[in-house]
């Protein structure tokens, strides 16, 4: 009877430890795989984490880096603008100089020429332009073709217009037709000049 | 009779002792059960404080990359205003040195001479 008493408890004692066992090991086993898997969840913040980093970095530094570049195209351009005023300025006051006869004899010359025809309309206008050099230019020109002197400078900052007498070929030689035609150049002139570029 | 009766009641008596031991067996199994239970909740719980543990130094962490990285870049951003205010400056004395060859250079190539 003890016997079979003993067995009983003995079998429920075994039963029971291998209960806990059973629990501990699947303790064990949570433990490690809530380690693991936190461990894995914590990489992955950080890894993000990292990769918002360099995006915020990224962000940051590019607006700051175009802004920079967009105030020094914008100084660049005001420069370049300043210069082409001044440029304008010396044009407009260019008949008080010595440059002056031998540049309008060349824009008279480059007209005529690019209008090829007989009867050529010549018309010049400067700013301050004594009326009597200009008038003697007029001579010098060929047969057949009008010389027109105007009160205002032709396009604001004065130069040259020829045409024929139907008005179908013209060629428009003032300072401003010029630049525009020169822009490319001057730009770079001006900002090789200036910069060193 | 009474033989019967003696062997009678100790055969009662080994019932009732088996149904003890029987009762004290099973006591033992639940408290074996009930103790697994708690060894799981208290690892359940330690697993989860882990994490929370693990998952908030992670979060810190990134907190402090995250502040880092905007420190860094502003820090960064400022070199780089200041790279383009000396930029602009020497722009400045540039233009105030150069603009008149710049110009007198424009003018002749309009003049075209």
């Amino acid at each position: 009877m003890e016997k079979l008493h003993n067995r009983i408890l003995s079998d429920a004692k075994l039963k029971a430890a291998d209960i806990i066992r059973d629990a501990e090991e699947k303790a064990m086993r949570i433990g490690d795989e809530s380690r693991v898997q936190a461990q894995k969840d914590a990489d992955e913040i950080l890894s993000n984490a990292n990769l918002e980093a360099e995006s915020i970095r990224r962000g940051i530094l590019s607006s700051r880096i175009r802004a920079n570049r967009l105030r020094v195209l914008d100084e660049k351009n005001k420069i370049v603008q300043s210069v082409l005023k001044s440029v304008e300025q010396r044009l407009s006051d260019i008949a008080s100089t010595d440059q002056f006869q031998p540049a309008l004899k060349r824009f008279v010359a480059e007209a005529v020429d690019a209008v090829g025809a007989d009867d050529t309309v010549v018309r010049v206008g400067f700013q301050n332009a004594e009326r009597k050099s200009l008038d003697s230019l007029g001579r010098t020109l060929p047969t057949g073709t009008r010389f027109v002197v105007e009160d205002k400078p032709i396009d604001d900052l004065g130069g040259v217009v020829a045409g024929d007498v139907g008005g179908k070929m013209i060629f428009n030689n003032s300072f401003r037709a010029r630049i525009e035609r020169l822009d490319n150049q001057l730009l770079t002139t001006i900002s090789s000049t200036i910069f060193g570029e | 009779m009474v033989s019967w009766s003696r062997d009678c009641l100790s055969g009662m008596e080994a019932v009732r002792k088996i149904v003890e031991t029987e009762a004290q067996a099973k006591r033992i199994i639940e408290d074996a059960k009930s103790r697994a239970q708690e060894i799981l909740e208290s690892a359940s719980a330690e697993a989860q404080r882990v994490r929370q543990t693990a998952l908030s130094r992670a979060e810190q962490e990134k907190a402090r990359i995250l502040k880092e990285a905007r420190e860094k870049a502003e820090a960064d951003a400022r070199s780089s205003d200041e790279e383009t205010n000396a930029l602009l400056a020497n722009y400045k004395k540039l233009f105030e040195n150069r603009k008149e060859v710049a110009v007198k250079k424009a003018v002749e190539l309009i003049l075209g001479g």
